[in-house]
């Protein structure tokens, strides 16, 4: 497996295959005696910004800081906990109690629902 | 059975998507300055977008990735974010563009002008979203789009001299207004080949759940229905050199484009031509407020569907209805949404590398399509024509500005 | 591609402040007279609808009193201008009429006006001729 081809930006979902978003980092464990290794996928925050300049990164801090769920930090999933690596990644978790779709859920809280017909789509018809 | 009324849906899709402000707009400017000159730029653009459909399609039905989830994948999010960017800042000046060809469509019908309608136009683009879903915005809206064919009859009417229409199919050099020539060629190219358009069909394919069987199908649909898009487009162009090129009208406001058909369908031809702008910009600024929406929930991972309720993908929604609340600004400032078309059109012909260099590489990386990698013939015929056409937007723009 | 954003301000500036070429003005005259000509011949065969064609005549007429006051200032010498701006005047009062006399739904006289626009639209086109091409 290579991690930056097959890890690295893949889609995550959890053990009921709700999506959590996308693997925006990951972090690694460099000890003195042992191999490196990975412990643990980074999900959001400013981790995914950094990638691109600091300065987004910041941006991105300081931007969470001021509004949305406060939570600047990366929400942090340890490899133990993942299950396949495949065309998406397949993580032992429950989404909603990781953190990782917070801004989903206080988007669709504070904003959406507030918004008349946001729960009653006609079902799909399926195709 | 089945495939059949598949197929057909999928055709008057693209016919939908195909056809908007930008390729109308643009097809009459270059009939009208032109003749027949130009429409050569209409049939390459339409031969490359068929390739590129088709492979949107092949790429959603074997991978079942969408172009923009494979492209944060392969490429990695620094450069997934550039062309992210790119995409959704063209995108939205061609979303102001469709908004306002609605506007003034309503304006040519009802007198009102078309600030006045900038509120009432966006909040129905938004409540089909909202509520709509992705088989009734996908079918219903193109459906209507259908009545855009009386632009065939207007052409046919008129008797257009075949043998000098074939002509205009093989490309040749202007002899004066060099520089508008390629400026219009571009903007042709560019209003054919709507990156928007690949981003919406590649997504409508995997709503749909697409798998490989699908393969012949994409083709037959990428093949029939951009081909009959691009007919329309010519029609469009051929109407337009037959009834404003020997007047002299240059058509620079939406006013003077109402008059296309009045000559050869007397008593139907104006509002036909307000019913299919104010259709075909209805259809493309539901594509366009989707793919953008699409394409930021597909590279963050967010959820996506439009077939979901609103609450269950937040995100996704509050990204569409921000665009949509963006898009009526312009518009009701009274900005002229001709002026914003033109700009749209010739800079998206200068975005496309952006969009289509990755894509074309994605299409031949066995790991997304294992044996149904591109081949040859369509990596040529893409490559060759966008990347002439960046050279020539790069070199005509400025000319256009500075009125070479 | 990262200088796009200053390339879309820079290209909506340029569009906005080019200036035009006497010889590109004669051109947008020639097609606004056309324009009116073509609206005023399909309104008196019932093909356009009153406010439209009202609105498009209008329009005609602004648009035409913008460019003939950029136009007059920025002649080339040869040209006989003060015989353009009294057509150009001429067909801007006749432009005003036709749009009142659509208002009272005046084909008669609608059409007189309409023709005399034609003349005046030769005229314009004969001065435009005589202009030293660029």
């Amino acid at each position: 497996m290579r991690l930056v081809r097959d890890v690295l930006d893949k889609e995550l979902f959890d053990r009921e295959e709700e999506p959590m978003g996308r693997v925006d980092g990951l972090i690694m464990h460099v000890g003195k005696s042992s191999q490196p290794r990975i412990t643990h996928i980074a999900i959001g925050g400013s981790t995914l910004w950094d990638r691109v300049h600091p300065f987004f990164g910041r941006l991105s801090r300081r931007m969470s800081r001021w509004w949305g769920p406060k939570r600047d930090d990366a929400v942090r999933i340890p490899w133990s906990r993942v299950i396949t690596v495949g065309r998406d990644i397949k993580l032992d978790v429950e989404a909603k109690k990781t953190g990782a779709i917070d801004w989903e859920l206080w988007i669709a809280h504070h904003i959406i629902e507030r918004i008349p017909g946001s729960g009653d789509k006609e079902a799909g018809d399926g195709n | 059975m089945k495939k059949i009324l598949q197929i057909s849906l999928g055709i008057v899709t693209s016919v939908g998507g195909f056809l908007e402000i930008g390729s109308v707009t643009t097809a009459m400017q270059a009939g009208a300055s032109f003749g027949y000159q130009l429409l050569w730029t209409l049939l390459l653009g339409t031969i490359c977008l068929i390739f590129l459909v088709e492979m949107s399609g092949r790429l959603a039905a074997v991978s079942k990735h969408t172009i923009v989830e494979a492209t944060r994948e392969r490429f990695g999010f620094p450069f997934f974010f550039i062309v992210l960017v790119g995409m959704a800042l063209v995108s939205f000046l061609v979303l102001v563009a469709e908004l306002g060809g609605i506007g003034l469509s309503l304006q040519i019908l009802t007198g009102i002008g078309f600030p006045w309608w900038a509120i009432p136009v966006s909040f129905a683009v938004w409540l089909m979203m909202w509520k709509g879903t992705f088989g009734l915005i996908e079918n219903g809206a193109s459906m209507l789009g259908l009545v855009t064919i009386s632009f065939v009859v207007a052409a046919l009417r008129l008797h257009p001299d075949w043998s000098s229409t074939a002509h205009g199919l093989l490309p040749t050099f202007p002899i004066d207004k060099k520089a508008n020539y390629w400026f219009m060629a571009v903007s042709i190219i560019g209003a054919s080949i709507s990156p928007y358009l690949m981003y919406f069909y590649s997504s409508g394919a995997i709503e749909d759940d697409w798998d490989e069987t699908y393969i012949p199908i994409n083709r037959v649909i990428a093949g029939l229905g951009m081909s009959f898009g691009g007919f329309l487009s010519m029609a469009v162009l051929i109407v337009a050199a037959l009834v404003f090129h020997p007047r002299g009208i240059d058509v620079q406001k939406f006013e003077q484009a109402s008059l296309l058909m009045t000559t050869a369908l007397p008593k139907w031809g104006f509002t036909l031509f307000a019913l299919s702008m104010l259709f075909a910009c209805f259809g493309a600024a539901l594509e366009i407020s989707l793919a953008i929406a699409y394409f930021f929930a597909q590279g963050f991972g967010w959820n996506w569907s439009e077939d979901l309720t609103p609450s269950k993908d937040a995100r996704f929604c509050l990204t569409y209805t921000l665009i949509i609340v963006l898009g009526a600004i312009p518009l009701l400032l009274g900005i002229d949404p001709i002026k914003v078309t033109v700009i749209s059109m010739a800079l998206t012909a200068v975005a496309l590398p952006l969009a289509i260099v990755p894509f074309l590489f994605l299409m031949n990386d066995p790991i997304y399509l294992g044996k149904h990698r591109n081949g040859w013939l369509s990596n040529t015929v893409v490559a060759i024509v966008i990347l002439i056409s960046f050279v020539v937007a790069i070199i005509a723009i400025p000319l256009e500005i500075i009125g070479g | 591609m990262r200088p796009k954003r200053p390339l879309v301000i820079a290209i909506v500036l340029l569009v906005a402040c080019k200036p035009p070429t006497p010889a590109q003005q004669m051109d947008s005259i020639q097609s606004w007279l056309a324009t009116a000509e073509m609206v005023g011949q399909a309104w008196l065969r019932h093909t356009t609808p009153d406010k439209y064609s009202r609105q498009t005549l209008e329009l005609s007429r602004e648009t035409l009193a913008q460019i003939s006051s950029d136009l007059l200032a920025s002649l080339p010498p040869a040209t006989d201008s003060a015989k353009l701006d009294a057509v150009l005047l001429r067909s801007r009062v006749r432009l005003d009429q036709m749009a009142r006399l659509i208002e009272s739904k005046n084909s008669p006289d609608f059409r007189r006006q309409l023709d005399s626009l034609a003349a005046d639209k030769k005229i314009v086109e004969q001065i435009s001729d005589g202009m030293p091409k660029q």
